[in-house]
């Protein structure tokens, strides 16, 4: 029986020496870009399927599958370039499968998680197959920027085709095989370079991996101070570029601590952001001062900001009516993922030393999250990931916004944050558009629904065995686009018999 | 003995319909909404309205549980919250593997433990007893995610033998079943040691070797037969616990089995794969210790006559 077994599962097929093993911390939930909600399967969808719009330098929606005009605010029409992609199956894509496409997400039964943003879509029509028509409910100067989802076939959306398990698009790579849901392979459609992702769930391990050569890739999700360990080997090569994830503190605006906005610049002012960026993050981060960094086409290109200055911090706490006899209590709820467990202990201790307790509660990602989500939580931390359009202040800040509509979680309300918002999503002039959002950065830097704290790097370590792959900007996949194989990576590099003698 | 079959069967079946309710509502109660899990933050209250009751989520308890369960006697567990894949599809991609490493680890406890407590066990209050318990207490006091990481730091690392990680090649089993199996065999060991010590001082032993026998012909022969009841207890229990899946070890070693799905799935807020995967850990543990509590019937009759 066990050897039975062993025949069974023991033994994989051996893939092909060219290909590259990219080592990730979490496996995409799911190929069918339709519901693909996660960073991961975001990013793998972008390799599988094009789409119709991506974004270029500062964040500014471009070209991808189609070009667009702007007939009417509230009527768009986007025409494909020639020539059109074809399927993996073959076929050509078409602008009926890109109106087969979001119909498909529109539908309530498909039960997508994009639908929300896109349900401002009244209709889609197709005069030829070259060009497709959006006929929105209201006017919004954002909208090519929601049409990022990969396009499916026409035909095997209406087939009922699993996507999630055989993806079908028309990206620079096609789907190989799945040999269990911790491993995915790949291929280059150009050249047929083979990309296997692999889920090691462990940094250690994941770090260990790179190390015998088992793997080829790692992108961010390790710890500093093994990035560190690992561009310090030959056989190893680190790549950098700055990031736009923003890491913030969050508060319950309906708490008698923190809803004080003076409370809040106290913490603002005890945090010291520029040396937990040093030493802690290893500089691999910069200090934020609102959701968008200043190249978005939206960021503001400079906010004074909160200095570190615990005597400042002191005073606003003794004007808020706290003082050493008097000391507020704070609970900040975090996740228990180690790394953010030592920030939070750092930012405990920087809020010690102006007067102010925390107490760290720290659970497994689903009740954090899950907390966070429904309004349990007096200051927690956590980061916006991805966000590239600026109908995230909506979202995130709007006083209509609160749970269950947005995620205005710590219940904040500005009037006048509420005000430049509307007047920025009805205004159709893109620089007036840009001011607008600017201001209302100001406005958020100044009254702290967030306490802004910082934008985390990304970085890819990749193996000398293979040449080629660029770090994208917001950290995608697409350098494997390029990536290619230099020799023999069987033998594991040398560096490691003088690392362990 | 068919009674006795029979009684152990139908309690069986028992507890697996009390495992049913129980997983049902404990998922049923746990904190969290599968709707908003599939639709997101941003759905609107319409939409996920609709969902529930495409999903069902809006009938009585009761139905929802009756639909739960004539799908378990069809083997449809549901799909994904997230991937979108039948569970069932799921499970049987991820228990080979659970299965797998459960029996190389049980043979490598056993391989470790048997000649350790035997060697104990005859060689009491020598430094061999001393040893060999010296590494059952070793063996017992290293966690898991501990012992994982230095194995692969010398394997796969510094020798060069193994696989870091992962399923890829027939050695890969080695470093996650050798940090499963040196646990096992700690406590393996030191049950086989204390068994055997209390059947060697039996009047059979005394025969035994009255009559002639060689001390490991009596010991091999006669004690460690008369022993084996409390150890193959020992075994069941952890053999099951292995089949539900090692998930610390499976988690370290990236190990596609049935404890990382269970993890994942915790992670993601998938419930219907935590559902499934919980019922199909309770059971394995239910049936192994059907089998064990068979096996021990078979073993020794007179446990049969009593239950007769």
């Amino acid at each position: 029986m066990v050897i039975g077994l062993f025949s069974l599962v023991g033994c994989s097929e051996s893939l092909p020496d060219y290909t590259l093993r990219f080592g990730l911390a979490n496996a995409p939930t799911n190929l069918d870009p339709r519901y693909a909600t996660d960073a991961t399967s975001a990013r793998l969808n972008r390799l599988l399927y094009s789409r119709l719009v991506d974004f270029g330098e500062g964040t500014i929606p471009i070209p991808a599958l189609a070009t667009w005009r702007e007939l009417s605010p509230t009527h768009y029409q986007f025409d494909l370039q020639e020539p059109r992609p074809l399927f993996h199956n073959g076929a050509q894509l078409s602008a009926y499968d890109v109106k087969a496409t979001y119909d498909s997400i529109l539908n309530p039964d498909t039960a997508s998680p994009h639908r929300g943003i896109l349900q401002i879509i009244a209709r889609i029509d197709t005069p030829t197959e070259n060009t497709v028509d959006f006929f929105l409910k209201q006017p919004d100067a954002l909208f090519p920027g929601y049409l990022v989802i990969g396009i499916l076939p026409a035909n095997l959306i209406a087939n009922g085709h699993p996507f999630h398990d055989h993806p079908m698009g028309s990206g620079p790579f096609q789907f190989l095989e799945r040999p269990d849901d911790t491993r995915l392979i790949i291929e280059r459609r150009a050249d047929g370079q083979r990309v296997e992702f692999v889920r090691i769930p462990d940094p250690t391990v994941r770090t260990l991996k790179l190390l015998a050569n088992e793997i080829h890739l790692v992108q961010n999700d390790l710890p500093p101070e093994l990035v560190t360990y690992l561009s310090a080997h030959e056989g190893i090569t680190l790549q950098q570029r700055q990031g736009a994830n923003f890491a913030y503190l969050g508060f319950n605006q309906l708490d008698p601590v923190v809803g004080q906005e003076l409370v809040r610049k106290a913490i603002a002012h005890a945090i010291d952001r520029e040396h937990i960026i040093q030493f802690v993050l290893k500089g691999r981060a910069r200090v934020a001062q609102a959701l968008f960094p200043p190249e978005h086409w939206a960021g503001p290109a400079s906010l004074p900001g909160y200095t570190y200055d615990p005597a400042e911090a002191k005073r606003l706490l003794k004007e808020a009516g706290f003082d050493h006899d008097h000391r507020p209590t704070i609970t900040y709820k975090t996740s228990t993922d180690p790394f953010r467990l030592r920030l939070a202990t750092i930012i405990q201790y920087q809020l010690d030393q102006v007067g102010i307790d925390v107490l760290i509660q720290s659970h497994d990602w689903g009740t954090f999250y899950g907390d966070i989500k429904s309004g349990r939580f007096q200051m927690y931390s956590l980061a916006w990931v991805g966000v590239k359009s600026p109908d995230i202040f909506r979202y995130a800040f709007h006083s209509d916004a609160t749970p269950p509509v947005g995620a205005n979680r710590g219940h904040y309300a500005d009037a006048l944050a509420d005000r430049l918002m509307t007047q920025a999503e009805q205004t159709l002039n893109t620089q007036e558009q840009q001011t607008l959002y600017r201001t209302l950065q100001a406005r958020l830097l100044d009254t702290l629904p967030y306490v802004p704290l910082w934008f985390e790097d990304h970085y890819a370590l990749v193996s000398t065995t293979f040449t080629g792959y660029q770090l994208s900007a917001d950290g995608n996949f697409d350098g494997l686009n390029q990536v290619r194989w230099l020799g023999s990576p069987s033998a594991p590099p040398k560096h490691i018999t003088r690392l362990y003698p | 003995m068919t009674h006795f079959l029979v009684t152990r069967i139908l309690s069986a079946m028992l507890a697996i319909l009390g495992v049913i309710c129980l997983v049902f509502l404990l998922i049923h109660l746990i904190p969290g909404d599968p709707v908003e899990v599939m639709l997101g933050e941003s759905a609107q209250p319409t939409d996920k309205e609709s969902l529930r009751h495409a999903l069902g989520l809006n009938l009585p308890l009761h139905q929802q549980w009756w639909i739960y369960f004539k799908g378990l006697l069809h083997l449809d567990l549901g799909t994904s919250l997230f991937s979108g894949r039948a569970i069932v599809d799921l499970l049987i991609e991820r228990i080979p593997a659970t299965l797998y490493l459960s029996l190389v680890s049980l043979i490598v406890a056993i391989g470790l433990a048997l000649p350790l407590g035997l060697v104990a066990a005859v060689r009491q209050h020598t430094p061999l007893d001393y040893g060999a318990m010296g590494f059952a207490l070793f063996g017992m006091s290293i966690p898991n995610f501990w012992m994982g990481p230095l194995l692969i730091l010398v394997g796969a690392l510094w020798l060069g033998w193994f696989p870091v990680s992962g399923q890829e090649g027939w050695n890969s089993v080695v470093l996650p079943a050798l940090t499963l199996g040196t646990a096992m065999a700690a406590i393996l060991a030191r049950m086989i040691r204390s068994s055997v010590l209390e059947v060697l001082g039996e009047d059979f032993m005394r025969t035994a070797r009255a009559k002639g026998l060689s001390s490991t012909r009596a010991v091999l022969h006669h004690a460690l037969p008369n022993a084996l009841l409390p150890i193959l207890t020992l075994l069941g229990l952890q053999l099951g616990g292995l089949l539900g899946g090692a998930v610390i070890t499976e988690t370290v070693f990236a190990w596609p089995g049935l404890g990382l799905l269970m993890i994942e799935a915790i992670q993601q807020r998938d419930y219907p794969v935590v559902q499934a995967a919980v019922l199909c850990i309770s059971v394995t543990y239910i049936m192994v210790n059907l089998l064990t509590d068979l096996l021990y019937a078979w073993l020794d009759p007179r446990i049969q006559f009593t239950t007769d």
